[in-house]
């Protein structure tokens, strides 16, 4: 069964960006256009990896994957941001908040694609 | 570029405009009040979405110019630059160079990247005044760069992992990045070192403690293998050599680690067939574990303050709309006015059958579809707000231009119409509005000689009633000049030098073609094309213009409008075997037809309480060759302020029904606005009242002409 990735990002046109680079990867893709939409999909399907942009309204990233990382089953998913603010300071609140990985915006589908098969394969 | 990367391109070019609106609107705001956090963190996202969507679709100019943007509300946003009016107003122009961009490339023209130039260079003078001079860096790239050189090559590579502890924290699993390894080569030996896995209640399954050493063969560059280890390299030890250079260095890991580790590792390598390490050399190095996590606290800490106290500030609510391409809907309105019909034929054939189970199932599914058709047309409602929103801008930049101080109310912005109206209701909107700031409101000279604030207002209001949409213009200024207008139109001769005309008939006469009362003409009106144009594009969406005035306290332009253009409230009319469809809103009242004039032809004109009404005969006009009725009616129906009496057969009542257009064939026909099918499945045509009164009026005075009473035209109202 192909593996399940969860995009949040508040830009409709990147995700549909996004999801055309990874379901063309062979990865399931399901969508969220904040945190807080995104919370609601997190009702014990099992996701492989979320792809968040860090800014954006209702609930931004960063409060996005604090919260999903109190829900025992997603404790352990794996988190990419998507962000333009490559600073330390974000790098450290993504870090505290329990993302590791990043990626820079903008950026081309394909350095999307090559960071998330680090993370999993399809 | 693909289909489907051409629909994203769209989405873009929507979203992007949808965010440049908002964006424009906390600017204006911005202007009148104080900033809110909220509100420059929303200006920083417009440019942060707008400029991460234009790098997924290479449009480099976008991202370039938007991240200067960006960057420079970035400041605004951390507090290190103030939003004055002079800022906003700079925004404001690169908001607009912005949205040229995107217009540009939407229509696949040449983009006029040099225009942004002098924004930009405005925009860093700004920076470097209101801050610290910060270079604005150039977006990185996606990938940072490998920390080794990545020239060296090798067919097979010792890797050792010692991922920090709090890898699985991070999202990360290890066997990932084993699995990723396999897919650049293969993996010859891995084992695992476990020499510090607590026992028991001191294992905690959240950390990591295993150590992973492996044998790596593939044509890789090192660079490759260490972006493998992208995500992990932050807090853990990693390292990578070739495999014929590892032994070198197989000292200098050992004395990274305590003696039961280095004894383990040495154990691995011996069964991997490395060389042994005799000489250990032991330097003590500080277990890198124990101070990252320390220094990880701090931060952490903080940053959940910080993100704390900002998920307690209110968020903006989020609307939730799917956008619908008009077309389709359209065409889904097209089918449902097919259904109403098919369902009125099944309805008509369960009658016919006097089978009352069949008749009640057909009515059940007539209410259904009235439903239905109700909540599609309702589809296609949307808020006026989308056209006021533009008017905060307008106001302001004419304004200004004109040296005038004048603010702009909104009410009634979630008043809903027909989105086809919408679109056609900016232009005439946009014209009353500049008048109003042209003529309406004085100067701030004559406003204080008036008693007035120095401040003008213009109100901008939309509301419901009685099946009509009423949007008002109105201004506090010095009303319309009723001697001037007068004057004018006697000069102009577009009334005769002796009329006598009531207030509302002499502002009437601004909307007449080439009327201009102003004495200068300025950038914005006074040009000639005028009110005339106003009252046309208004009277094509089936609706009219009122104006209230007072002098010296101002004027209201009131527009009245159909809820929608799609259905009609219609009379129904028979003449012989057809029947034909007059709009409700024409129709002033109906009479019958005096029997003395029941004779056809013998007169063309009614008395009508004193006035003289012009008479059009539906069945001669159309050549019908019908016998007529034996009691025939008249329709007087009333166009701006002409009017006219349509004599018909019979009055068969009002009528709701889904307009149809006539096809090309057609569309030549002059008396004939459109058509409908009738539930009978009959077609009845939509009488287009504005050229039967246009008609009927010269057929009369064509008839009196001559004898020199032309001027009695004018009494009754003059055709536009």
């Amino acid at each position: 069964m192909a593996k399940t990735i969860l995009i949040i990002d508040d830009s409709i046109s990147l995700r549909q960006v996004v999801k055309m680079a990874l379901s063309g990867a062979g990865y399931d893709v399901i969508e969220a256009g904040n945190g807080q939409e995104a919370l609601k999909l997190l009702d014990g399907r099992k996701i492989h990896l979320i792809v968040s942009d860090v800014n954006m309204p209702v609930m931004d990233g960063i409060s996005f994957v604090k919260e999903a990382k109190l829900l025992p089953n997603y404790k352990f998913t794996p988190v990419i941001m998507l962000t333009t603010e490559a600073g330390d300071e974000m790098k450290k609140q993504g870090q505290a908040a329990g993302a590791k990985a990043w990626v820079v915006k903008p950026f081309q589908p394909p350095a999307l694609l090559t960071a998330v098969s680090k993370l999993i394969l399809p | 570029m693909t289909l489907d990367m051409e629909l994203a391109l769209q989405t873009f070019f929507e979203e992007s405009n949808e965010l440049l609106s908002d964006m424009e609107r906390i600017l204006l705001d911005v202007e009148m009040d104080a900033t809110t956090p909220e509100q420059l963190n929303a200006l920083f996202r417009a440019m942060h979405t707008i400029k991460g969507s234009a790098g997924l679709f290479a449009l480099d100019d976008v991202v370039r110019f938007t991240h200067q943007v960006e960057n420079a509300l970035d400041h605004l946003r951390d507090g290190s630059l103030q939003l004055d009016e002079e800022l906003a107003g700079l925004l404001l122009r690169c908001h607009d160079h912005v949205k040229t961009l995107l217009d540009a490339l939407a229509a696949k023209e040449a983009l006029p990247v040099d225009a942004g130039l002098p924004l930009l260079e405005e925009l860093s003078a700004r920076l470097n005044h209101g801050a610290a001079p910060q270079p604005s860096a150039e977006p990185a790239p996606a990938e940072a760069a490998a920390p080794s050189p990545a020239e060296a090559r090798a067919s097979a590579w010792l890797i050792s992992l010692r991922l920090g502890p709090d890898v699985l924290r991070n999202g990360m699993d290890p066997a990932s990045f084993i699995r990723y390894l396999h897919t650049m080569g293969r993996i010859e030996r891995i084992e695992a070192i476990s020499v510090k896995l607590p026992a028991g209640a001191a294992f905690d399954p959240e950390s990591n403690y295993l150590r992973l050493e492996l044998i790596f063969a593939g044509e890789v560059e090192i660079g490759a293998l260490w972006d493998a280890f992208e995500f992990a390299r932050e807090d853990s030890r990693i390292h990578i050599w070739p495999l014929d250079e590892a032994p070198a260095h197989l000292a200098e890991l050992s004395g990274e680690v305590d003696a039961a580790e280095a004894a383990a590792l040495q154990a691995v390598w011996q069964r991997f067939g490395l060389p042994d390490a005799t000489a250990p050399a032991i330097e003590a190095v500080a277990a890198p574990a124990a101070v990252e996590t320390a220094a990880a606290v701090t931060p952490r800490a903080e940053s959940g303050k910080a993100v704390h106290a900002e998920a307690r500030q209110p968020k903006p609510p989020e609307s939730k709309f799917i956008k619908v391409e008009a077309g389709k809907l359209d065409s889904l309105i097209n089918l449902i006015g097919e259904l109403v019909i098919a369902g009125a034929a099944a309805n008509l054939m369960a009658r016919r059958a006097d089978q009352t189970p069949l008749v009640e199932a057909t009515l059940a599914i007539s209410s259904l579809i009235e439903q239905i058709r109700a909540g599609t047309l309702s589809m296609r409602m949307i808020q006026i707000g989308e056209i006021f929103n533009r008017f905060p801008r307008v106001v302001r930049d004419v304004s200004r231009e004109l040296g005038k101080d004048i603010q702009l109310t909104i009410s009634g912005a979630d008043t809903e119409l027909d989105k086809s109206m919408v679109d056609k209701l900016g232009d005439p909107l946009m014209h009353i509005v500049r008048n109003a700031i042209d003529h309406g409101i004085e100067d701030t000279a004559q406003r204080r000689a008036a008693g007035k604030p120095d401040t003008g207002t213009i109100w901008l209001n939309a509301y419901h009633e009685s099946g009509s949409v009423v949007i008002e213009v109105a201004d506090d200024g010095g009303g319309l000049r009723r001697d001037r207008i007068l004057a004018k139109a006697v000069e102009r001769n577009l009334v005769p030098a002796d009329a006598t005309l009531s207030d509302q008939e002499i502002f009437k006469l601004i909307f007449e073609p080439g009327f201009s009362t102003a004495e200068q003409v300025t950038n914005l009106s006074g040009r000639g094309v005028g009110m005339d144009v106003v009252r046309k594009s208004i009277e094509q969406l089936r609706g009219s213009v009122d104006i209230d005035s007072e002098p010296q306290l101002g004027s209201t332009f009131r527009i009245r409008l159909p809820l929608t253009l799609a259905i009609i409230d219609g009379f129904l009319v028979q003449n012989g075997d057809a029947t034909f469809v007059v709009p409700l809103e024409a129709v002033i009242e109906c009479i019958e037809l005096p029997p003395a004039q029941q004779q056809e032809g013998t007169h063309d004109c009614l008395n009508l309480r004193g006035e003289i009404l012009p008479l059009l005969h539906l069945s001669t006009f159309f050549e019908l060759g019908a016998a007529p009725g034996k009691r025939q009616n008249v329709v007087v129906v009333r166009f701006g302020d002409s009017k006219a009496g349509l004599v018909v057969d019979e009055l068969l009542g009002e009528y709701q029904t889904v307009i149809k257009p006539l096809g090309s064939l057609f569309r030549h026909l002059k008396a004939i606005s459109g058509s409908t099918i009738l539930g009978t499945g009959e077609v009845a045509l939509i009488l287009d009242i504005p050229s039967l009164i246009h008609y009927a009026t010269r057929k009369e005075s064509e008839r009196y002409s001559p004898d020199g009473e032309a001027g009695r035209r004018s009494r009754t109202g003059s055709p536009s």
